[in-house]
């Protein structure tokens, strides 16, 4: 089963999405409407978030990318939800960088609370998975907590979504296809295999320092193949198994409007 | 996550802040991996589970083969409260949406290096207390004159004049409302001093900022 927070025809509903791609409503009612509609607006699907982790560097041929060896250790960074946006929303590019990339990234929804986590215990832990776009702006990087809150918290650029799968339906997230499509054309094409630390090492490293509790999030990390993104940009980043997460870049003046 | 914390939704710490901390790190600061000193603040995330209350113990951190780690720290700074939406504001604003002051302690691991996000050493369990209340803003003329005194088992070990702050109060508003839209009840603590205060398993701790109050915890483990 997939599970979902949306708005539709003025409601906020959590719903839930079946095999045949009706949405029903936590009432058991079924909305006459198709999962493709423009009518739905999608909410991230996580209904109270906690903390958000996320990996960097977590998969050895992006790393070689970014020009680092592969980290023997996870390195770990922390967001919050004034990052998130749901699917078929909008993100941002700031005014003057040079280089806005998209990360597409497998996401672990803590679902129960645990501290000492063992690896063989951790995915019942994890109540599903979902699709996260962990946006990056290099320009903003510094060597002080890096990746520093100022390329990795802002508002917007975390998109994700649209629902959340139930980790009993998804039998190995260690072997799913990632891939990402800019404008149509496919950019990123990796799989989860490649993934340096996976899932259940990630539950027990982090649950070794600190308790996780129900609504945090682990965004495991994107492989090769990242790009820039301009204003009018759409960008798809799909999880096999999961779905698929759909995001339209603005400029930083019509994403804050009054607010620029 | 204590029940009762003052923090709601998010509670951010200013690294680096302390204008002697960066004059005696400008060497290494200079070389790497950081191979220039920051240019913009340095900032880190207390995360839902380190919120903890006044008088609260302070769990005693373990390492990852389970043994009760040989040394913490506390490093103590005022907590901005946020008292409204607080979205792109200029420096010269920012104090009209600070809805009050509280005082923030950050327990950790001794800072060792700032290259990377410091999860092992930030992130512990319940070792982010605030309050002991918060204090309306009014009654704080100028949060850039206040001082923070840490006091360990009755002995002051630490006094900060938040004038010695690289960036005022109003400067780090604005920079981070720039990063992210801060919500009511958001909290940043702006300036820690830059050495740290080592404590030991049954210490009392007491952070204090006059007029806006006195945080009392006792560390664990004893």
């Amino acid at each position: 089963m997939r599970h979902a927070r949306i708005i539709f025809e003025g409601r906020e509903l959590d719903v839930d999405i079946d095999a045949q791609d009706r949405i029903i409503t936590s009432e058991g009612e079924t909305l006459d409407v198709s999962l493709d509609s423009d009518q739905i607006t999608w909410l991230p699907p996580v209904k109270n978030p906690g903390t958000i982790f996320a990996l960097g560097l977590n998969y050895a041929d992006h790393a070689t990318e970014l020009a680092f060896e592969p980290p023997k250790e996870p390195l770990v960074f922390i967001k919050h939800a004034n990052t998130l946006t749901g699917h078929k929303q909008v993100s941002y590019r700031p005014d003057n960088v040079e280089y806005q990339h998209y990360e597409c990234e497998l996401v672990a929804v803590i679902g129960k609370q645990g501290k000492n986590i063992k690896r063989e215990d951790a995915l019942d832990y994890v109540a599903g998975y979902t699709v996260c776009n962990d946006f990056a702006i290099r320009d903003y990087l510094e060597n002080y907590y890096r990746p520093n809150l100022r390329v990795k918290s802002r508002d917007s650029l975390l998109p994700m979504g649209p629902w959340i799968v139930d980790t009993a339906d998804v039998p190995n997230a260690n072997n799913l296809r990632l891939t990402t499509e800019v404008n149509g054309k496919m950019t990123q094409d990796g799989s989860t295999k490649d993934m340096i630390f996976d899932v259940p090492f990630l539950i027990e490293y982090l649950s070794k320092i600190m308790t996780l509790n129900p609504g945090d999030m682990i965004a495991t990390g994107t492989p090769h193949g990242v790009a820039d993104m301009q204003p009018g940009d759409t960008v798809v980043c799909t999880l096999e198994a999961i779905g698929s997460l759909e995001t339209r870049i603005v400029s930083e003046q019509d994403y804050y409007g009054d607010n620029y | 996550m204590t029940a009762k914390t003052l923090v709601k939704s998010k509670l951010i710490c200013v690294a680096l802040n302390d204008k002697a901390q960066l004059a005696a790190l400008e060497k290494t600061f200079n070389q790497a991996p950081y191979k220039k000193p920051p240019t913009e603040p340095v900032l880190y995330y207390k995360p839902h589970n380190t919120w903890n209350v006044n008088s609260a113990e302070i769990e005693w951190a373990r390492d990852f083969e389970g043994q009760e780690v040989p040394e913490m720290v506390v490093g103590a700074s005022l907590g901005v409260v946020m008292g409204k939406e607080t979205c792109r504001v200029s420096a010269e604003q920012a104090l009209d949406y600070v809805g009050g002051y509280t005082v923030v302690a950050d327990y950790s691991l001794p800072e060792q290096n700032y290259y990377r996000p410091d999860i092992k050493g930030k992130c512990l369990d319940t070792t982010a207390p605030v309050g002991p209340e918060i204090v309306p803003a009014e009654k704080i003329s100028n949060p850039d004159e206040l001082t923070v005194t840490i006091s360990v088992n009755g002995q002051q070990k630490s006094e900060f004049k938040l004038s010695n702050m690289q960036r005022s109060v109003s400067e780090l508003i604005s920079k981070i409302s720039y990063i992210m839209t801060l919500q009511p009840d958001e909290i940043i603590a702006v300036g820690f001093a830059g050495d740290r205060v080592p404590v030991a398993q049954g210490d009392q701790v007491e952070t204090s900022i006059q007029g806006v109050g006195t945080l009392k915890n006792t560390l664990g483990g004893a």
